[in-house]
């Protein structure tokens, strides 16, 4: 039992150390001062066991102490004083409760280091996962423990009840999870907590509409049924338990949940391999008579339309609902046109952030890699520089097409709604808002498929390898973020954009054009 | 005829303190299959991402002599075969090859109907308007090797290419690399001695970073097989 204990800590450090390490490995500038054996240098062992420590220990408080700070600001500000504070907490703490149960229960959670211990290890299932859910279960109470306790007052729950409502929550997990084991036993059906079924969902979203909706009108589990019911899941918690310790075909349960997941990687990637090949239309149809890469290209585009349009179809319908509603608004509506108009003419910079969500740069290079670059690159003439220039150009061209479309209609759409809300006085700022906004789509077209051809992160099993590349984009997601904070008129902004769209995109293309051929490689 | 030879010059590979290739000095004719043969990890793959530019070499060249002039590698001078088969799967065969021929329109010599391609690598009629995805293992292979044959690069690098294959497909290649044979120069890597005794001209060990030749002179093939063996369990105790 202990020994089982300290193995599954050994093993799921090890793998997270090992982890945090490779982490520091992909990244450029770090790959240079590491060496390969970095995995046996003590000192970096002993920082990332650090490291892991540290997660281990803020994943016990911190994401319970945000959870109910978070319960607490909604019950606290929220709803106009209908109820008690008290009322409120246990309500919401109830539905919530009751979808953490089923979302959240650890043992059917089929983790890599389950599958690594049970499976490649050929641990004993049962004690093995009897452990680590035990922990789990211990983690929990203990996590939620001091802040109930440190809450109390806030919360004006009475000392009894805030010690007894973290054995409450893991007393519903535990019956929970014991009443899914009974179903496996009568039905042999293996519940897998990252797939739900539809019933399941709608039982979630019932769940949340109860928490949230209930006391918006003035509605809530009156304070005596939640704390009895509380105080009723202990004992059922203790039956769990015990169905949990007396059930002994955790082998099978875990078996049935790996093959339905696939945790490890080649499997994966077939997987990955498969759902891309979903997407290839078998219209036969589909013709084309271009030549040579214009030829690949139109293939490519039109065999993959669904993949590659079916998002940006839908967020320009879901623009011009926006659009044509605000405009109908401001009609039924007329006091609100003022500060309609003084926001599209002040809030550019937001729209940076709007336009980095919307773009489908990342999706368009993904399906670039997985469903053409990654068989192509490895044959040479698909390699020589010539070849690739000529096609990286082809497929800007389809990117920005892709990219435009939303935002020719966001941008319309702004303008629309500047002239209607009360137009402005200088007429150069309708002109501004559709180009900018084009440049910004622009901009993100050029920028995502630029890093692609200049970093190309993928390995041959179509997985990210390249730190450096994630790096860029965690870069540019912050740069786009900083913008939301950025207040300057639209004239000013729209301009500086363009200017800058324009710039980068000259910059970008002579990047590729000299280093393309050297970087757009299959990694090794 | 061109009389063709292929020259690597020590070249040589290492990742990080690793040493793969040491010092890699040959020359390869045209003519003739060259077997490579070499322990797990030995680095013929390395060995042939270096000489198709997938990775770079640290230190060395490698080049072409044509007719008694050198000259530069390009991209279109070499075949490089995978063991697994990538193929567009969103392309038909017809399309692949209609592509393909497109794009290099000038290299090609004595070019010929794409169905002459497919009837001279045995595609089906029924399968060539088929969607790659649709296509077996095998016949994935066949069009991998048609398209690294059209063009008739100088020099194929195959990678253990026949392994995977069922007999009467992997026959049918041994006999279409034989008949290459006269027009470039083939390196075939295989872990598989008898497959490379069979069907290969002259046997090259990669073997600490180098290559050797093995000299068959009058020895029999048992005794062929017995003294490489020999020599690639040597490296093991040095």
């Amino acid at each position: 039992m202990n020994k089982t204990l300290k193995i599954s800590f050994a093993l799921k450090n090890t793998y997270r150390v090992n982890s945090i390490l490779y982490a520091l490995k992909q990244t450029l500038l770090i790959k240079m001062i590491l060496p390969s054996a970095l995995y046996g240098v003590k000192g970096l062992k002993i920082f990332a066991n650090i490291l892991s420590a540290l997660w281990e220990i803020i994943s016990t408080f911190l994401g319970k102490a945000v959870y109910l700070g978070f319960i607490y600001l909604i019950v606290a500000n929220g709803y106009n004083g209908a109820f008690t504070i008290r009322e409120l907490f246990l309500h919401m703490l109830l539905f919530l409760t009751v979808i953490g149960a089923f979302l959240n229960t650890n043992l059917f959670n089929p983790t890599k280091e389950k599958y690594y211990a049970v499976f490649l290890m050929r641990m004993d299932a049962k004690q093995y996962i009897l452990i680590n859910y035990g922990y789990a279960i211990v983690k929990l109470i203990i996590g939620f423990l001091p802040f109930m306790i440190m809450m109390r007052s806030m919360l004006d729950l009475p000392v009894w009840l805030s010690v007894l409502l973290p054995f409450s929550i893991a007393g519903l997990k535990l019956f929970v999870a014991a009443t899914s084991l009974w179903d496996y036993e009568k039905r042999g059906l293996v519940y897998n907590e990252n797939k739900l079924g539809k019933f399941l969902w709608a039982f979630v979203a019932l769940m949340l509409i109860l928490a949230g909706g209930l006391p918006a009108v003035e509605l809530a589990v009156p304070q005596l049924v939640s704390t009895s019911l509380f105080i009723a899941f202990v004992p059922l918690g203790i039956i769990g338990a015990l169905k949990v310790i007396r059930f002994n075909e955790y082998k099978e349960v875990f078996k049935d949940l790996f093959a339905q997941t696939q945790p490890f990687t080649d499997r994966k990637t077939q997987a990955v391999r498969k759902q891309s090949e979903k997407y290839i239309s078998t219209d036969t149809g589909i013709t084309s008579s271009r030549k040579g890469f214009e030829y690949l290209n139109e293939l490519f585009i039109k065999r993959h339309k669904a993949l590659l349009w079916s998002a940006s179809k839908k967020i320009t319908y879901v623009c011009v609902v926006l659009a044509v509603g605000v405009m109908i608004a401001s009609y039924l509506f007329p006091e609100i046109n003022g500060s309609v108009n003084h926001l599209i003419l002040n809030w550019l910079p937001y729209f940076a952030f709007i336009m980095y969500f919307l773009n489908r740069g990342t999706g368009f290079t993904q399906a670039l890699f997985v469903n053409c670059d990654h068989s192509l690159l490895t044959y040479s003439f698909y390699k020589q520089p010539g070849m690739i220039l000529k096609l990286f150009a082809i497929r800007l061209r389809e990117i920005m097409k892709i990219n435009a479309l939303p935002a020719a209609v966001i941008g319309t759409g702004m303008s629309l709604l500047l002239f209607v809300t009360g137009g402005t006085d200088n007429v150069l700022n309708y002109a501004v808002i559709i180009i900018s906004i084009l440049c910004m789509s622009a901009f993100f077209s050029v920028h995502y498929l630029t890093i692609y051809y200049l970093i190309q992160p993928y390995n041959a099993a179509s997985e990210i390898k390249s730190g450096t590349y994630q790096l860029v984009r965690v870069l540019t997601y912050l740069v786009c973020y900083y913008m939301i904070r950025v207040r300057m008129p639209t004239i000013v902004f729209g301009t500086l954009t363009i200017v800058f769209c324009v710039m980068y995109c000259i910059i970008a293309c002579i990047l590729v054009y000299r280093l393309a051929p050297k970087t757009f490689r299959l990694r090794q | 005829m061109d009389n063709i030879k292929f020259t690597i010059e020590h070249l040589s590979k290492s990742f990080e303190k690793k040493t793969v290739l040491k010092d890699v000095d040959f020359t390869f004719n045209k003519g003739k299959i060259y077997g490579l043969l070499g322990r797990n990890g030995a680095g013929k793959t390395t060995l042939f991402n270096c000489l198709n530019r997938d990775l770079k070499a640290d230190s060395g060249s490698f080049y072409i002599e044509d007719n008694g002039a050198r000259r530069e590698v390009k991209a279109e001078d070499i075949g490089y075969v995978l063991s697994t088969p990538t193929v567009p799967e969103f392309l038909t065969g017809r399309e692949f090859l209609k592509f393909f021929i497109d794009i290099n329109e000038n290299a090609i010599r004595d070019k010929r109907s794409i169905d002459e391609y497919f009837d001279y690598m045995g595609i089906a009629s029924e399968d060539r308007d088929k969607l790659l995805k649709d296509y077996s293992h095998g016949m994935k292979n066949k069009m991998q090797m048609l398209v690294n044959i059209i063009a008739r690069p100088n020099i194929l690098l195959l990678d253990e290419p026949l392994t995977s294959l069922d007999v009467v497909v992997a026959e049918e290649m041994k006999q279409m690399l034989r008949s290459l044979k006269k027009e470039c120069i083939i390196i075939f890597s295989t872990h598989i001695l008898d497959l490379a005794i069979d069907l290969c001209d002259d046997i090259v060990l990669l073997s600490h970073g180098e290559l050797e030749l093995v000299e068959k002179s009058d020895l029999d093939n048992k005794d062929f097989k017995d003294k490489i063996i020999y020599t690639l369990r040597e490296d093991d105790n040095e």
